[in-house]
C-alpha cells in the first residue's frame, strides 16, 4: 500500500500530493511530492530537494513544511516498505561513528 | 520539443473533452491533407470519436510519409485495427483494452512538455506475464510483472485491477503504486540520462551506481556469484575504485546490464 502524507486542505484540494509508492527509484530514500504532470523528489536523509527540475521553489511552503515536519514519520514509512534500504539504521551507525571520533 | 497534436473533429463532432488542449484542429479532409504536408515528418493525431476515425481513414489512401501516431478514444463498431496499424507507427486505441487516463488527466499529459515521461495507458499483456504501458507519445513500454516487487506485508501487484493515475506518474496495480520515475529509469536509457542531469549532487562514483543499480534490482551484496559480499561493499564504499575486468563483468552479468552500463545509473 501506498504511504500518502496528509497535506494541509488547501493544498490537497488543488491536487497536491506527497507518496511512497510501493516501487520507487531506491537510493536514495524519498518521498514524491506531486503535482499534476510535476514531480519532485525529496530526499529522507538530508531534508532538501533531490532535483534542480522541476524547479523546488515552485512547490508550495505550506507543503514543504508539512513534509518537513513529518519527516519521522516519512522515515519510518521509508523503513517499512523498503527494509533493504532503510534509513534508520544508516543514521544511527553515522552518529555512532561520529561520537567515537 | 513535442510533436505537434492534430486532433480530428469532423463537422458536428467537436469535442468538449479536448477544449483546452493546444493542438490543431482538423475538420474536414483538405485540412487533414495540409497538416499532413506541414507535418509530415512526425505528429501525433488523436481521434476522439468514430467519425473522426472514419473522416481519417477516409483521407490516407496509404501508409503517409514519416512517423504518424494515433490515439483512437472511441470504440468502434467495425474491425479497424489491423488498417490503423497499417496506416500508423504507433496506435493507441481504447478498442485494444487499453485502460486510459482520466479525459481531463490525459489533456493535460498531452499538452505538457514532459508528455513522453509519462503514462497515458496501460493493458495486460496477453501472456498474462507482463503489462503494456503507453507513453505520452504513445510508444509502448512492456514490463515484466516480477518487476512489480512485494515489500513485507505490502500489497500484492493486481494486473487485472490496472490503471493509470497521477496524471501519468503512477502505475496502479490493485492496491499496489508503482511511480513511473523509478520504471521509465530503469528501462529507459535516455531518460536515466537526463534523470540523473536533473540531479542537485550526484554520486558519480562506479560504487555509488552499482550500489544504486543493485538496490533496484533487489539483490543483497551476497548474490553474486563469483564475487564476495565483501567485494561488493568495498566497490560500492569507494574503497576499490577501478575493479578487475572480470569481477566487474560478473557483476554487470548478474544485474542483466553490460559492464558499461553500470556507470549510467
Amino acid at each position: 500500500m501506498p504511504f500518502g502524507l496528509t497535506l494541509p486542505e488547501p493544498c490537497a484540494n488543488r491536487g497536491w500530493k506527497a507518496k511512497i509508492r510501493d516501487r520507487e527509484r531506491l537510493e536514495p530514500p524519498h518521498v514524491t511530492i506531486l503535482y499534476k504532470t510535476s514531480a519532485w523528489r525529496f530526499a529522507l536523509r538530508t531534508g532538501t530537494f533531490l532535483d534542480k527540475e522541476p524547479n523546488p521553489t515552485e512547490v508550495p511552503a505550506e507543503v514543504v513544511g508539512a513534509v518537513r515536519a513529518n519527516l519521522t514519520l516519512l522515515r519510518q514509512e521509508w523503513d517499512r516498505m523498503y527494509p533493504e534500504n532503510r534509513i534508520s539504521t544508516e543514521r544511527k551507525a553515522k552518529r555512532k561513528g561520529k561520537s567515537n571520533e | 520539443m513535442s510533436d505537434p497534436l492534430l486532433l480530428i473533429e469532423p463537422h458536428g463532432h467537436a469535442s468538449r473533452l479536448f477544449m483546452r488542449l493546444a493542438a490543431n484542429r482538423l475538420r474536414s479532409e483538405s485540412e487533414i491533407r495540409s497538416a499532413l504536408k506541414r507535418h509530415g515528418r512526425r505528429a501525433l493525431w488523436i481521434a476522439p470519436s468514430s467519425a473522426a476515425v472514419h473522416l481519417l481513414l477516409g483521407t490516407f489512401p496509404r501508409r503517409p510519409m514519416g512517423d504518424q501516431r494515433l490515439l483512437s478514444l472511441e470504440r468502434a463498431s467495425d474491425n479497424r485495427h489491423g488498417l490503423l496499424h497499417a496506416l500508423f507507427r504507433f496506435v493507441v486505441s481504447v478498442d485494444e483494452g487499453v485502460q486510459l487516463l482520466p479525459m481531463d488527466e490525459l489533456a493535460e499529459v498531452l499538452s505538457s512538455a514532459n508528455r513522453a515521461d509519462l503514462f497515458i495507458g496501460a493493458a495486460v499483456a496477453p501472456t498474462d506475464a507482463a503489462i503494456i504501458l503507453y507513453r505520452g507519445n504513445l510508444e509502448p513500454l512492456v514490463v515484466p510483472l516480477t518487476w512489480f516487487r512485494e515489500h513485507p506485508d505490502g500489497p500484492i501487484p493486481d494486473p487485472h485491477d490496472l490503471a493509470v493515475t497521477d496524471f501519468g506518474q503512477t502505475i496502479r496495480l490493485g492496491a499496489y503504486e508503482a511511480a513511473a520515475d523509478a520504471l521509465l529509469y530503469e528501462f529507459d536509457e535516455d531518460y536515466r540520462r537526463r534523470a540523473k542531469k536533473r540531479q542537485v549532487e550526484t554520486d558519480r562514483s562506479l560504487g555509488g551506481a552499482l550500489r544504486r543499480l543493485r538496490l533496484q534490482k533487489g539483490l543483497r551484496q551476497g548474490d553474486f556469484p563469483g564475487v564476495t559480499a565483501k567485494e561488493i561493499a568495498r566497490i560500492e564504499r569507494g574503497e576499490v575504485k577501478k575493479p578487475h575486468q572480470h569481477t566487474l563483468t560478473a557483476i554487470a552479468k548478474r544485474m542483466g546490464v553490460s559492464a558499461d552500463d553500470i556507470l549510467t545509473y
